[in-house]
Order: C-alpha cells, then structure tokens, then sequence
C-alpha cells in the first residue's frame, strides 16, 4: 500500500498505463514500479521477461557507412571473373542505387579468404585478431534492409523505420528491461564520430525520454555538468544537496505531490554520479595488461574505439542494459583498397579483445556483442565523386539487398554461419535476415516476445518490429 | 435476468452516466463495447479492407449482422460470441495475445441481447450544449462559472469535495506562469495580497493577458506543433531561416488572433486574396518541415516525405486524428480508407516545387521553393528600398569590360599567387578572395570549365584598384540587405491544379488511381463553392460544422493549463483514444469557443477565472489514491514547467532576463562542440551570442535539429523534427546537474548571490525576499531556518542562490 513518505511516480505509471499495453507489457511493468518507486531501487530480480532470457544485455558496435560484404565476411570468388564487366541485367534492373547507375562494372576483391578457428568460419586477412576469436561467433551473411542512404539507413537499423520519430532498440531494451543500477542509465551511447542521423540514433522516438540513449563523451567527463561550479567543494555541494533534500520535503508536507520525492532521489543520485560517472571513465585504473589487450594507449586511428569497447565492458560490468558504439569510417565510395584495411584494422584489435575479456570474466555468455554496418557495399564499382563527379579511384556505392555482420555470446550460436548470398555478392539466396528478422531475434534472445513489447502511441500498439520480424532461431545455441 | 430488466436499468443509470460500478450496469456501446471491438477485433475485421479476414467486418453494424458476427438479441447464436470462448487454440479470437476476460465477454453478451445498438463515436458527432451550464446560468453564486458546475458534478459522484481557495500569493504566481511564463515580481504579490477579491484577480489575470509576454508563453506549445526549428535537419542540418514566422506566431497570440483566422492564415495565407506579407509568413508553419537533404535521396522521395508530413502534422493539430496509418494501407481503427487519406494528400500536393537537385550529381539538394523578404521595423523596410538604387549606382561605375583588366590577368594570377605563397597577401586580403573561392588560380588556366574562367574573373575585378571599391561595396550592400530583409520560408501553389496518386503501400515511385481533393467521409461535406486547394481545406476545418477543431483546440489549450487533456491524447480523438473525463464539459468549452469567435484569450480567461483553476494543489494521500493524475480535479494543478520556462523563471528570478523581444535566433552558452557533433554539416562552430541575447527567453533559442540546446532537451524538449502534441514530463538526476552545474546557472546563482547580498536588512530578511522572488510565498520558519544555517555554515549567498534556484516549487507551477 502507498503511503504519503514513499515517493510514488505517479506521472510515469500515469504514462505507463496509458502507453504500455497492460498485461503483456507486464514485463516493462515490473521494472517500471520498481524504478518508480525513487531511485533506490535498482533490484534487477523482479523482471518478468517472455521467455527466459538467454542475454542480458547488448553491445552493438556499429561500423558507420557499411562494411563491404565481399571484402571482409562473404568471400565471391565468381566476381573475379566478372571483374570490369556489369553484372547481368536482370539482377540490377530495377534496384535502387544511391550514386551508381545499375550497368556499373562489377569489381572483385583483392583480399584472401580462409577458414579461421576450429569451426572454420570464413573472414578475409583484414581481420587478424578477430580470427583468434572466431569459434565464439556467428556470421550473418543474409542481413537485409530497406534504405539506401545513411541517415535512413541508420535509423532503420536501429528502429525498424526509416525517418524520425521511432524508439530505437536501445531504447526499447530500456524500456522493457530497465537497469540493473540506478546509479546509472541503462542505455549508453559511445561514439570516436557521429553517425549521421545524429541523436536520431538513440532517440526513445515515442516512448517517454528517459528511455533515450544517453551519450557518453570521449574522456574523462563522460557527461555534461558533471563538475561542480568553480570554487565549490564536494563538501559545500553536499550541503546545498541536503538543503535541497529539506527544502524540498517541507515543499512536500505542504503540497504531497510525489513528484517532490522522486526528485529528492534525483538530486542525490546526481550527487553519487558526480562521483561514479567519472570514476566509472577512469580507464587508467584498468591494469596494464588489459589496457594492452584492447590498444587503448594506441595513437592510430582505432584508439577512441579502443577505449570505447573497454568502457563499454565496464559499463556492462555494472549493469548497463544497452551500450551503443558508433565507429566511424566505412563509407568507401572512393579508394576502397587504402581506406576500407586502415578502418578494419581500427577496429579488429579492440573487437577480439572485448571477446575475450568478456569471456575470461563470465560476462560473454549473457552479453550479446553486435557487430556491423546500416547496409552493405555494391559488387559494382564506383569511380567518381557524387559531389563534383571527379575521377577517383576505385570503391562501391551503398546496397541494402545483402551485407553482414557477426554476434557473439549472449545465446548465440558459437562458430556458426549463417545465410547465404549469390555468386556477386549482390542478393541473398538464402535464410534472408532482414532488419525486422535481426531485431525480432536479439529481442528473444533478451526474453522478449517482439510482437508483445508494444506502446500505444496515436491509438496504436507500436513495436520494435512493426508489423514483421521473424526469430531466426537457428542462430540461437 | 431478463433481456427486458438489462434494458430498463440500462436507462436508468445511463442517465446517471459514469456512475460507480455495480454489479450488473447496463452496458455503454462507446464506453464498453467499442474499446473492445476496436482494441481486440478491428485489427483483422475492422475498416481496413486489405487486411480484413473472413470478410467479416465488425465495425458496421448491418456488415456484422449481415457475416453472422452478431444476431441481436441472440449472444449464443453470434459469431463472435462462440468464437472468443471456444477452448479451440485453433480457433479463438484473436488468434494472438490474451482470451477475452470473462467480464469483457459478458459485456459482449449484454449488449448483443440488448439488440447490439452502435453508436456513432462521439468526436465525430458535433459538440452539444449541455443542460448543466443552462441549468444555472443565472446563478451568481460562487459556482457561477459553467466550468465549476461540470467539474463539481463529477466530484460529486465520486463522492469527492473541492479543495480550498490556493493563497493569494501562490495563486497569482501559478496564473502568472500560465499567462505570461513568467514569475511575479514580489511587488506584484504584496499588491495582490492585500486585496485578493474576486474583482482584482479578474484584474490581474487581464493585465497578463494583456501583456506582450503573453504571445512568447504560449507560442512554447504551438511551435512544438509547427515543428518549428531554425536547421534542416537530418544529415547536413543546414540552417534556415524560419523566425518571422516564430515571430508572427507570438504576435498572432498577442493579437488574439481568432483561431479561424490563426487557421487560415497559416494553412493557406498565401490563397488568400492580394495577401500581406504577414500571411505569407504565416504560412511557414508548414514550411518548417524537416527535410532529408542527403546524398543519395530523390528529389521527389524529399517531396513525397514532407507532403506526408504535412498532412499527418494537419490531421493531428486540427483533426486529433492520425491520418498517417492510412498512408499505406486503410486506417485500421478509424474509418478512414486510404484513397481519403490521399485525397487529403491531394490539397497539399499542389505546392510548386520546393527542393532541387544542385552540382553535377545528387550530393545535395537545395530549397527552391517560394521566399520573402522580411523586416524586422519600418525603417529596414525603408532602408530596403534604397539599397537596390545604391547597387545600381556602384553599377554604373564599374565597367567590368575595361580591358586593363582583362589584360593584366594573368600577370594579376601570377603576382597573386606568389604573393600568397610569399605569404605577404594581408590575411584580410586573402579570406575575402579564399571565400570568393580563390582556390581555383591553381588551376591551369587551359584546364579551367567555363564557370571556373567566371569565377577568375571576378576575383581579378575584386583584387583590381580599379574595380575592386566597388565590388566590395556592392558586397556590403548585399549583406546589408541580407541582415535587414532576411528571406524565410512560405508556401506557394502551381498556377494550374497538379494531379495526385494514390501511392501503393505508401511507396512514392509506386503511384496507382488517380484522386481529387476531398475530405474523409465520416466528417462534414465542405461547402459547394469551397476551393479545392489549401484555402479550401482550412475552411473546411474551421467550418461550423467540423464537429473535431474546436474540441481539439480547446483541450489542448486546457491540457496546458490543468496539465492533463480532457481527452488524455489530444493527438488522437479517434476510436482506440480514452474516452473524455468530462465530455460535457469539452464540448461546452468547444462551443464557447466558437461562439466567442475563436478567442483564446477569452478561453484562457475562461479557465483561469473557474474556481476549480484556483484550488489549492494540495492532495491529500486518500485523494491522491483515489485519483492520482488530478483527472476529476479536487484540487488545482501542479506540475513542472517546460524546459525553455525553466530558464525563463531562473533568469527572472535571478534578475538577468533580457526582455528583448522578437528577431533572429540567439545562442546562448552550452557545451562546447555540440555543433561539431552533428555528421556532415557545414556549419559546426557555435556563435555565442554576446551580451544580453545571453538571457533571452528560451524561445528564442536557436534550435539547430541535428543537436538542440541541452537545457531544453533535458527537461523534455524535443528536436522538433516531427509534429510534437505533448511532451513528457520526466524528473532525472541529468535535470538535477544541469539545473547546478550549467554554466548558466550557475551564472544565475551569482547575480542572485549579488542581489541577496545587496537586499536591506538582517540576514533573515534577506533569505525571506529571496525566497519569495523564487516561490512568490513567504517561507516558513523551518524553510528560514534551513536557509539560514546553509548560509552560516559557508558563509555564502551563492550556496543559497543554488538551492533556491533548484526547488521543487521554483521548477513547478504549485
């Protein structure tokens, strides 16, 4: 029973009842009364979750621009004999191409394939770290999507939609799963450079905003306003944060409003994560080893990343539900063959080493790792700049009708292939996982039901999936 | 139980309406039957024909007779009846999520053997007057004011009494913040306190209507309609130029623009006959669409994406209906087909076109779409005049054809570039020339296009004694005449009628029937001569007879003030929305609207004046059980302000707002690099604004999409980038450091700090007058004493300022 001293939120249940359907949103209801009730209770036991749960939580790296399929997980040893030619028409005609027109010449790849592991997973030589790791992945290589443009694409990718205005994943994890501590938000966002549809990538969209992506800057202040004003101590800020607390609850004896409470509870966790926040970004307490194995003192390119995968592991390790890393850099249009190994070779380092810290910790088997761009790269080559039509030298435009990408752990299947596409590279010919299928199935490995995960928004239950997504439950262990 | 005894005491207590449930209540089509219906059934058996199964549609009454779904009279021989309880899993509906309850099924039953009577769903029906206003329409008690008698009503049936009368000082600031956005200043309360009668707070609430502050208060909402915003957004996020618009939006509302007109105006000013430029500007409101202009979209994708836009942004804003599930396929819950749904498109696709495709592909597109100039006084008007005159006369004096020039080129290449690379070019010299792109002299002259020979001929008349005064003038002309008449935005239409498609799925390359304008049939017929264009549409929606306007209007003006809709989605009055907690009410208020002709103030006033506006916020903890989202209002509202009046209240209260009204967007400081974090703009360094345009309302803000000011997203602003109705209203300990640790803030703090010091009198009378700037009422002794011993304990005024900035009650309309 409620009384006046416990600070019920009544707004948000308000809001709850009204957006989340009742009953089966019960799974977003449980946490949403606990988080509710201040911001002590930060208890992860109560979730009810559709089925149980294989993952508890997700880092999803996404390579900004779009891996080419064919130059690093879905090696086409026919192109090589289409090279300088275009593609049969009738595998073009028709498609949508964002700066190439569909008679372009087909290009091969100039890497070497081999099977790495024990399970013999197939990757090109861009990835040696990876390929020490390889029996802990699946390779989807039938990954399907709807838009050819990057702000599109990226919202697609990560709301099912390609404008404005949806929730992403993250934030749908959020909302349905919540944090597993209160003393920090339970989807973070890390980038080394913006993706393009800017904070449209992590938006809530239409769930309330607390459910948004919160975006933790590069150093040691991940997020604003943390520092105190010049000349206050932590000692002075406590005391105006007591101030605050009686003031506030004399405020509340007059108006029993329990908004009053719940943010008595804000203004100390502000206070505790003036402290945390920081300390939580303080990669250098990491020892030595560690920070060698993801490259975090590197200077090249791939050092922001490095960081970045290791936050995200700290993050993870103190019950985050959701980190989000963009990596920027995989746009070749142009220069393909110079531009495509510096960007594989920024990320393949800290991306085996998250694998493996993960794992020697315990933490691999319930976090699903994500790993990919918003769509893939044509077989066909692009020679010129869109913007002025200058010469370059060779690269591949955006395609959306296949490209791939790799999970690991978090209930996925370890050294296991998955799909296929046709001799160029250009469709897929078998197990289709379009973005619905992809995000309908990390869904039920985090024990949700995506058709059951809705919010009523304009007089209609809305969800991750919109009106599709099928499980692909072959690539669960 | 007979059919006959459900019948009678259906009537019976429907006549009492809403009343406390007992046991065996007769059951309300609207209330009981059609959540159901449309919730669990319309999905596969409702209006929309492509996904409709069985053929059986459940959403007309003769089509689910006709099926067998229903045999009024008969539960046991319906359809639907047998289906929703067989223990078949094959066979019960719906085929997914959870069975009917047993109390929805007896519903169901109840009302089949009542004979199934439908019921038109109220908000497509007009608003009706009401008895209950007529009733005591001469009565001068307190309880004069029709909207007391509707909310006194209800309470009574819950068995609940309203709240107390707020005190005067807590009440006047409550109205102020309502009214104006902004605080009383402490001499406004001690007036108001010693005569707080019925008369002068009368007087008071028309002194803030009249207020200039009035339009930049509820401009806030609207804008947040309009999805007005000062960039693109999406990739580039170039800037643009939409603030007349925002300013003619506060001006509207300072006018009390009838909302007909407001409508009209900014629908279709430009169709209006010999428009001003006023209206033209008006019409930005659905200019301000955001627009994908990035690499690889289509200029007729762009198109295609904001005319969709403009139409689901009308539907929502006007109509509370949510056009856009029909954009695809027929609306699933409402009745409208998706060929209406491109009949309404139909109006807004006769726009000329607004977006080109520049440079040598499709890297980006540009507006192309109609603009005028805009001044901000007379005299830049005057001065506009001028400027052309001048342009000529510098004109006339340069001979861009003397040959001494063309002569000398390429000694003037050479000399140039040497001189530059000498690094001996004054910097001044070479940033105006490196603007005019002067990049382009290192190019051979054999290897250069036609346009790149132009482009060295003008830097060469730039650079040259002889022409260069006058090209440089007729630059700062031409900037001058940028910063005085800056161009925005409006709407225009092609001079002859365009056809429009219907789009299959939705797809724009995939268009299939033709279609004319017209309006969804569920609604009013427009009148026989109405224009089948914009103009048409926005009278139409205005039109006595659009039985949805007003009452959307009007709830959303109420949602405002009392913090919850009487409809709780005013975004969607349609048949899945909850049903209105005072139905009478809303539809009184929508005819007083109407009747005094589309007056927001006069509606506001309306509002303000109820006693029930005026209650106490108070809750006690068995109200706050029994109804804690305030729904029947026992007591008054109380919420947190919206983010951009959180920081109007803290810079009054503080004493560092800039009252300055009106103008260009300013820049306010915000973290560093925010701009440098949206992908691919061409614009990413942040000009903070210098002086008072620091500590402008927050209205004024310049609201780039691709990554907003701070301090309005953290307290639930958004990017504007879709149509925003209602915002959320969240309490985060993010709010919590950006209230005490924002540089601006913190800047507030210290010239609170200065004025609490500078305040006459002990500490304690200081601490009293600070407190009341920041909550209007005096403290209580423990308050006091609180305060007191923070300041003793640092011995600083700044550790005070903070904590008064940072209250519940200084963040919240109390």
């Amino acid at each position: 029973m409620m009384t006046t001293s416990q600070p019920i939120d009544f707004f948000k249940r308000r809001e709850f009842l009204r957006g989340g359907t009742l009953g089966i949103g019960s799974l977003a209801l449980s946490q949403l009364l606990q988080q509710d009730v201040g911001a002590s209770a930060s208890s992860p036991t109560g979730i009810d979750t559709h089925f149980a749960p294989k993952a508890k939580r997700v880092i999803f790296l996404h390579m900004v621009g779009g891996p080419s399929q064919m130059d690093t997980f879905d090696p086409k040893p026919e192109l090589d004999k289409w090279d300088g030619k275009s593609l049969p028409a009738e595998l073009t005609r028709g498609q949508k191409f964002a700066f190439i027109t569909p008679d372009a010449r087909a290009i091969k790849s100039p890497y070497s394939f081999a099977p790495r592991g024990d399970s013999g997973i197939i990757m090109s030589e861009l990835f040696p770290h990876l390929a020490t790791v390889a029996d802990e992945l699946t390779v989807v290589r039938s990954m399907q999507t709807n838009e050819i443009n990057h702000g599109s694409g990226e919202l697609f990718l990560h709301t099912g939609h390609g404008q404005l205005g949806r929730p992403t994943f993250g934030a749908w994890t959020s909302y349905g799963l919540g944090s597993e501590n209160s003393d920090l938000p339970s989807f973070v966002v890390l980038k080394d450079a913006p993706p393009n549809a800017g904070p449209g990538a992590w938006s809530s969209g239409f769930l309330p905003s607390k459910y948004q992506g919160t975006l933790f800057r590069t150093g040691d202040k991940p997020l604003f306003y943390l520092d105190n004003p010049h000349g206050v101590s932590r000692q002075e800020r406590g005391d105006v944060v007591g101030a605050i607390k009686q003031m506030n609850s004399l405020a509340f004896d007059r108006y029993h409003d329990p908004e009053i409470q719940t943010r008595i509870a804000q203004y100390e966790l502000a206070y505790r994560m003036q402290t945390s926040v920081p300390e939580l970004a303080d990669l250098a307490s990491e020892p030595e080893h560690i920070r060698k194995l993801y490259g975090v003192d590197q200077t090249g390119p791939g050092a922001d990343f490095a960081r970045n995968c290791l936050l995200a592991r700290r993050l993870c390790e103190r019950g985050v539900r959701f980190v989000q890393i963009f990596n920027k850099g995989w746009d070749h249009h142009a220069n393909i063959y110079t531009a495509l190994p510096r960007s594989a070779q920024g990320v393949d380092q800290a991306c085996a080493a998250l694998i493996i810290d993960l794992k020697q910790r315990g933490l691999l088997d319930d976090t699903l790792v994500i790993w990919g761009g918003e769509f893939g790269r044509t077989p066909m080559v692009q020679e010129h700049n869109a913007g002025t039509g200058a010469k370059t030298p060779p690269g591949r435009d955006h395609h959306k009708e296949c490209f791939s990408i790799w999970m690991a752990g978090g209930g996925i299947k370890k050294g296991f292939t998955y799909g296929a596409t046709d001799d160029f590279g250009f469709g897929v010919t078998e197990k289709p996982m379009h973005v619905h299928d992809f995000h309908a199935t990390c869904q039920h490995l985090l024990g949700i039901d995506h058709e059951q995960l809705t919010y009523r928004h304009q007089g209609r239950d809305f969800r991750l999936t919109d009106v599709h997504g099928h499980v692909a439950k072959e690539i669960i262990a | 139980m007979t059919t006959r005894f459900f019948q009678l005491t259906g009537t019976l207590v429907a006549a009492l309406t809403c009343g406390i449930s007992h046991g065996e209540e007769a059951v309300d089509f609207s209330d009981d039957i059609r959540p159901i219906l449309s919730g669990r059934c319309f999905n596969c058996h409702g209006p929309d024909a492509g996904s409709r199964e069985a053929d059986l549609r459940l959403d007309i009454r003769d089509a689910a007779i006709e099926a067998g779904g229903i045999v009024p009279g008969n539960p046991d021989e319906s359809l639907i009846i047998e289906r929703v309880i067989t223990k078949d899993r094959y066979d019960r509906m719906p085929p997914k999520g959870k069975a009917l309850t047993e109390g929805e099924v007896d519903k169901l039953r109840r009302w089949i053997e009542a004979g199934a009577p439908y019921e038109a769903h109220w908000a497509y029906v007009k608003p009706k007057a009401s008895a209950v206003a007529e009733k005591d329409g001469d009565d001068t008690s307190e309880a004069s004011n029709p909207i007391d008698l509707f909310i006194r009503q209800r309470l009574e049936k819950a068995d609940l009494e309203p709240a107390p009368p707020a005190d005067p000082a807590v009440l006047l600031r409550r109205v102020s913040l309502d009214i104006i956005g902004l605080p009383p200043t402490p001499e406004e309360v001690k007036r108001f306190e010693k005569n707080p009668s019925k008369a002068n707070y009368e007087r008071e609430v028309d002194r803030l209507l009249a207020s200039k502050h009035f339009g930049e208060k509820w401009a806030i909402s609207w804008l947040d309609l309009a999805r007005y915003a000062d960039s693109n957004g999406y990739q580039h996020d170039d800037l643009r130029t939409m603030w007349p618009y925002r300013d003619w939006v506060v001006n509207a509302f300072n006018n009390d623009m009838p909302f007909d007109q407001f409508t009209i105006e900014q629908l279709a000013g430009d169709l209006l006959p010999n428009p001003t430029t006023s209206q033209r500007i008006a019409t930005g409101f659905h200019r301000n669409v955001a627009t994908n202009f990035s690499g690889g979209t289509k200029v007729a994708e762009v198109r295609a994406q904001v005319l969709h836009d403009r139409v689901s942004t009308t539907g929502q804003v006007w109509l509370g209906m949510t056009l856009e599930c029909a954009q695809c396929h027929d609306h699933k819950f409402d009745p409208i087909s998706q060929k209406e749904y491109y009949q309404f498109y139909a109006y807004f696709n006769q726009a000329i076109p607004e977006f080109e495709q520049k440079g040598v592909d499709m890297f980006r597109k540009f507006f192309i779409g109609e603009e005028v100039p805009y001044y901000a006084s007379p005299a830049d008007a005057r001065r506009a005049q001028e400027i052309p005159a001048e342009i000529a006369h510098e004109e006339a004096k340069l001979d861009r054809k003397k040959p001494i020039a063309l002569k000398g080129q390429t000694a003037w290449e050479k000399s140039f570039l040497a001189e530059r690379r000498a690094k001996n070019v004054p910097w001044e010299r070479f940033d105006a020339m490196a603007r005019r792109g002067a990049q382009v002299l290192n190019k051979a002259p054999e290897k250069r296009s036609g346009d790149e020979r132009q482009q060295v001929e003008a830097l060469l008349f730039y650079d040259h004694p002889a022409t260069g005064p006058h090209e440089k003038r007729i630059d700062e002309l031409r900037a001058e005449m940028e910063r005085i008449a800056p161009k925005t935005m409006v709407m225009m239409d092609t001079a002859e009628p365009m056809e429009s498609r219907l789009f299959h799925r939705g797809d724009y390359t995939n268009p299939t029937d033709l279609v004319q304008p017209g309006f969804p049939k569920i609604l009013h017929t427009p009148d026989a001569d109405s224009p089948p264009n914009r103009l048409g549409l926005a009278e139409w929606l205005v039109h006595p007879e659009n039985p949805l306007t007003a009452r959307v209007t009007v709830n959303r003006l109420w949602a405002e003030i009392f913090g919850r809709g009487i409809v709780a989605t005013p975004e969607d009055f349609g048949m899945q929305s909850p049903s209105p907690t005072h139905p009478e009410l809303l539809d009184w208020l929508a005819l007083e609207f109407i009747e005094n002709d589309w007056s927001m103030k006069h509606l506001i006033k309306t509002m303000v004046l109820s006693s029930t506006y005026q209650q106490k916020s108070k809750a006690s903890p068995e109200l706050l059980e029994i109804d804690p989202a305030n729904e029947l209002l026992a007591r008054g509202p109380r919420f947190r302000q919206s983010g951009e009046l959180v920081r109007d209240n803290l810079l009054a209260v503080s004493g560092l707002l800039s009252r300055k009204m009106g103008g260009p967007a300013v820049f306010p400081v915000q973290p560093d690099g925010l701009w440098k974090d949206i992908s691919t703009a061409d614009v990413t360094v942040y000009p903070t604004s210098e002086g008072e345009d620091r500590h402008r309302r927050g209205l004024y803000t310049f609201l780039r999409r691709g990554n907003p000011y701070p301090s309005v997203l953290n307290f639930d602003g958004t990017n504007r980038s879709t149509c925003v109705v209602q915002r959320g209203r969240s309490n985060t300990a993010v709010q919590a450091l950006n209230l005490l640790n924002d540089p601006v803030f913190v800047e507030a703090a210290e010239a609170f700090a200065t004025m609490i010091e500078q305040f006459p009198g002990e500490n304690c009378d200081k601490v009293t007058r600070a407190f009341q700037r920041a909550a209007a009422r005096k403290p209580s002794d423990a308050e006091l004493e609180t305060l007191l011993s923070l300041y003793h304990k640092h011995n600083s005024w700044f550790s005070v300022a903070q904590v008064l900035l940072n209250l519940d009650e200084t963040i919240t309309k109390s």
